[in-house]
């Protein structure tokens, strides 16, 4: 047997330079209409408008490629972030507040964790039941009322480190710690054995409910550092922070190359899937097209994606006449 | 190698075909015919390319050049579907049956794809018709309740089924595909039944097995295969068993059951047992009592259903022990999860594939999948380490493949299978269990199977526990032979003659032949 590299590169590195070839050409045909969209100031924009979506993402890439899913990311967000400042508001030292809201989070991904492997319940369901009672929760603590943050916590969400906003050096890191862990870790190769087949994975010694555990640990602890971001962003905790984001949470991972039917996906992927929604409404922004265009399109986009990955795999063949001859099987 | 175009009434032909993938020739200009009311065996090693021809004429592929003929007509076939309206019918290697639903909606599974056939759908109607159909074919008592979910079937139950639906649809061609790979002698027997009743009925049968044996009692007509291209052709008497061997290997090839090239013992069994088990009983057995020592090979022979894999799997903690005692190395332990077991030193393969391989990745991937924290520390694992592991692994086990990041999808079932011992043997254990090990395998890939696993015992001195349903590999592997019947232990012997008999009996065999088998 010996040692020889496949012809071309893996099967996912495939979807990420497609991702990055489809920002460019926006990017480029972009700026023929408002050449504003190629600014340096713009890109920032970007990336910062995405930062708290793309975090999250970091957390569902896990909780997807382990044949999961976790839709109560948006509602655990707005109640970590909001426990965070509630501390903060009582007295609490800001670091303390901080780990409050990190733990709140957790605790959350824990419960959904706990119910999805012990009582045996889809996770969809439980996180859809998690949605509820989190936004629910946010809403009885605040009181409806949003509440003021400590300053000295303000600049996760609005200080510069070298000119680069510190959501974005947040995510960055993330996604650099995220990608080692799927890639690296002993956790992150388990992750995508128990998603690719959990009956294969439990025959060969994989401990089946910690690893499923931890995936849900993970996305409650991302929901709540992108809560803890985006409440510093705005400078207030309110009570419908993060509503409605769990779609695009779910859509950038999905972008980015994870299936729906677990064992495949890539962090770095994700990172490009958010990236490309945000690039996406941007661009509809400074074109000043209407709002509504920008939400079908975003549709489209993710769509679109899934198609091309599918198209990637070779699943095509089948549905083909026979007149369209492809040479791929 | 193409033949002068004839007319041709066979009920399918292909003339010319030929299939590429990339740069891999898969199928070279291969001519053949499958006539009607005649069993066509199809032969060939893993890789010689009888699961593409077969997937070609069932609309999975399309061919990169070359013709394929229905009756004389040269025909497309773009999908599965069309192949199906054009009375070709594929009974697969692996069944896929849909879990929740019934036996009967498994067997009318077709169906659902036309409006026409989903009226009269109703339980009580598909019932009737799964039983009349199961009649016909002599299979009314293989299944005990038609309306029971398919989530429990055994492999063997499941693959009689997928049988059963491949002739819901009265084909006209019906290809078998290691048809029999999860049957034992009994239920062989009867899909054999079926093929005659359906020879007599004028189908095309075209039978793809490494059961040489077995395909020589029911074969008319024998294609050899080697390399993607049809290398012999002939009738079952003028293309004897060791022709046909000869030109699947290119090669004189002593036959399987041949101990050439194995080390000497150099290992003896040793006194105290690795494992040992004391009435233990379980879902589907009762009062259990086995021992297996370090250095010997202990073979569970038995009809399929008699409870050993059930057994194995609450020794291993995949399922629960209900009564009785486990101990390991003289010491009693509780083994709760497979977890436990790979920890305290027990590997396991179990007896279907696609209850063991991650489709989705490569071989490392596989290999390495439960050995990840020996390459590093902290939860964190070196990838060039990882990598240089499975290679030598993966070398040693003898899987014939470009490199350790080919994905598993592409290799052979053979190669697989060496891939799954590879990772059974990575976390180093002292006792390896293997269910039916060699299900699928072909004749070359087995017999190098069965070197490894006697050199494990013999020169490494690990216990090896396995199951089989073929009694040529029950008694050329076992140093030490266990009979199950209905859940219960009912033998147990040291290999020989006398236990060729028992063995014989206790697998439905004819006994006369037993003995013939241990010499030969």
């Amino acid at each position: 047997m010996r040692l020889g590299k496949l012809a071309g590169v893996s099967a996912l590195k495939g979807q990420e330079l497609g991702l990055v070839a489809v920002i460019i050409v926006l990017a480029v045909g972009f700026s023929f209409f408002n050449p504003d969209f190629l600014s340096a100031d713009n890109f920032r924009n970007v990336l910062v408008a995405v930062a708290v979506v793309g975090i999250m993402a970091i957390g569902q890439c896990f909780v997807i490629i382990a044949k999961e899913i976790d839709l109560s990311v948006g509602s655990v967000m707005g109640l970590s972030g909001l426990c965070g400042a509630y501390a903060m508001a009582a007295g609490l030292n800001p670091v303390l507040g901080v780990i409050v809201a990190l733990a709140v989070g957790m605790l959350a991904g824990l419960v959904n964790g706990l119910i999805v492997v012990y009582g045996r319940v889809d996770s969809f369901i439980v996180t859809l039941g998690m949605l509820s009672v989190a936004r629910g929760l946010t809403y009885v603590i605040s009181g409806g009322l949003p509440i003021l943050i400590s300053p000295s916590v303000m600049f996760l969400g609005q200080g510069q480190v070298f000119g680069v906003p510190v959501q974005v050096l947040i995510f960055f890191g993330l996604v650099v710690a995220g990608q080692i862990i799927l890639k690296r870790s002993v956790l992150g190769q388990r992750v995508v054995a128990v998603g690719d087949n959990d009956e294969a994975a439990r025959l060969s010694g994989i401990p089946l409910g910690s690893t499923r555990l931890t995936v849900f640990v993970f996305s409650g602890l991302a929901a709540a550092i992108a809560g803890l971001v985006y409440t510093a962003q705005v400078s207030v905790a309110e009570a419908q922070a993060g509503a409605g984001l769990e779609l695009d949470v779910i859509a950038a991972v999905v972008i980015g190359g994870a299936s729906l039917s677990g064992g495949r996906g890539s962090i770095i992927g994700a990172m490009l899937g958010a990236y490309l929604l945000g690039a996406l409404r941007n661009a509809f922004i400074l074109l000043a097209l209407s709002p509504f265009l920008q939400q079908m399109s975003v549709g489209l986009v993710i769509v679109a994606a899934a198609l091309f990955d599918q198209f990637r795999q070779g699943n095509f063949h089948y549905a083909a006449p026979t007149w369209l001859s492809f040479r791929r099987q | 190698m193409a033949e002068p175009d004839r007319p041709t009434t066979a009920s399918a032909a292909v003339v010319g075909l030929s299939k590429n993938f990339g740069a891999v020739r898969a199928l070279k200009d291969v001519t053949v015919e499958f006539r009607a009311g005649m069993v066509t065996a199809l032969l060939g090693e893993n890789g010689a390319g009888k699961s593409t021809l077969i997937r070609l004429c069932s609309g999975e592929l399309q061919p990169s050049s070359g013709r394929l003929l229905i009756e004389g007509r040269e025909t497309i076939i773009p999908n599965p579907l069309a192949a199906t309206k054009h009375g070709i019918a594929v009974v697969h290697q692996e069944p896929q049956l849909v879990a929740p639903m019934t036996v009967a909606e498994n067997i009318f599974l077709a169906r659902l794809g036309s409006r026409a056939a989903m009226e009269g759908h109703s339980r009580g109607v598909l019932v009737r018709e799964a039983r009349r159909l199961l009649v016909e074919i002599e299979l009314a008592d293989a299944f005990k309740d038609l309306n029971a979910s398919s989530a429990s079937l055994s492999a063997a139950e499941r693959q009689l089924v997928e049988i059963a639906r491949a002739l819901a649809a009265s084909p006209k061609v019906l290809f078998l595909d290691e048809p029999n790979s999860s049957l034992t002698r009994r239920e062989t027997d009867r899909l054999f039944r079926i093929m005659s009743i359906l020879r007599k009925k004028g189908v095309a049968v075209v039978l793809v097995s490494h059961r040489l044996g077995e395909v020589y009692e029911v074969a008319d007509r024998i294609v050899v295969m080697r390399d993607g291209q049809k290398v012999g052709e002939g009738s079952a008497d003028g293309l004897p068993k060791r022709e046909a061997i000869m030109l699947m290997a290119g090669e004189r090839l002593s036959q399987a059951a041949s101990a050439e090239g194995s080390q000497a013992r150099t290992a003896e069994a040793s006194g105290r047992p690795v494992v040992s088990v004391r009435g233990a009983s379980g879902v589907a057995f009762s009062n259990v009592d086995i021992e297996i020592h370090a250095g010997e090979i202990v073979g569970m022979a038995g009809l399929v259903g008699s409870g050993r894999t059930e057994i194995v799997r609450a020794v291993i903690g995949a399922d629960p022990l209900l009564s009785g005692r486990i101990e390991l190395n003289g010491r009693p332990v509780r083994i709760a999860s497979p977890r436990n077991a790979v920890r305290r030193g027990i590997s396991f393969i179990s007896e279907e594939r696609r209850t063991s391989v991650f489709y989705g990745h490569d071989i490392a991937f596989n290999l390495t999948s439960n050995v990840l924290d020996r390459f590093g520390r902290l939860g964190f694992f070196n990838q060039r380490s990882r990598m240089r592991f499975a290679q030598q692994r993966a070398d040693s086990a003898g899987v014939v493949a470009p490199g350790v990041s080919t994905p598993m999808r592409a290799l052979s079932g053979g190669n697989q299978q060496k891939v799954l011992l590879a990772r059974a043997l990575a976390s180093d254990p002292s006792l390896v269990i293997l269910d039916e090990p060699t299900r699928g395998v072909d004749v070359r890939t087995k017999a190098e199977m069965y070197k490894l696993i006697r050199d494990l015992a013999h020169v490494r001195g690990l216990a090896v526990w396995f199951i089989s349903s073929e009694i040529e590999e029950i008694l050329h592997l076992a140093d030490r032979i266990v009979v199950v019947r209905q859940g219960r232990i009912v033998d147990n012997l040291t290999r020989g003659p006398r236990a060729a008999q028992i063995v014989a009996s206790a697998l439905g065999e004819k006994v006369d032949d037993a003995t013939a088998l241990l010499a030969g």
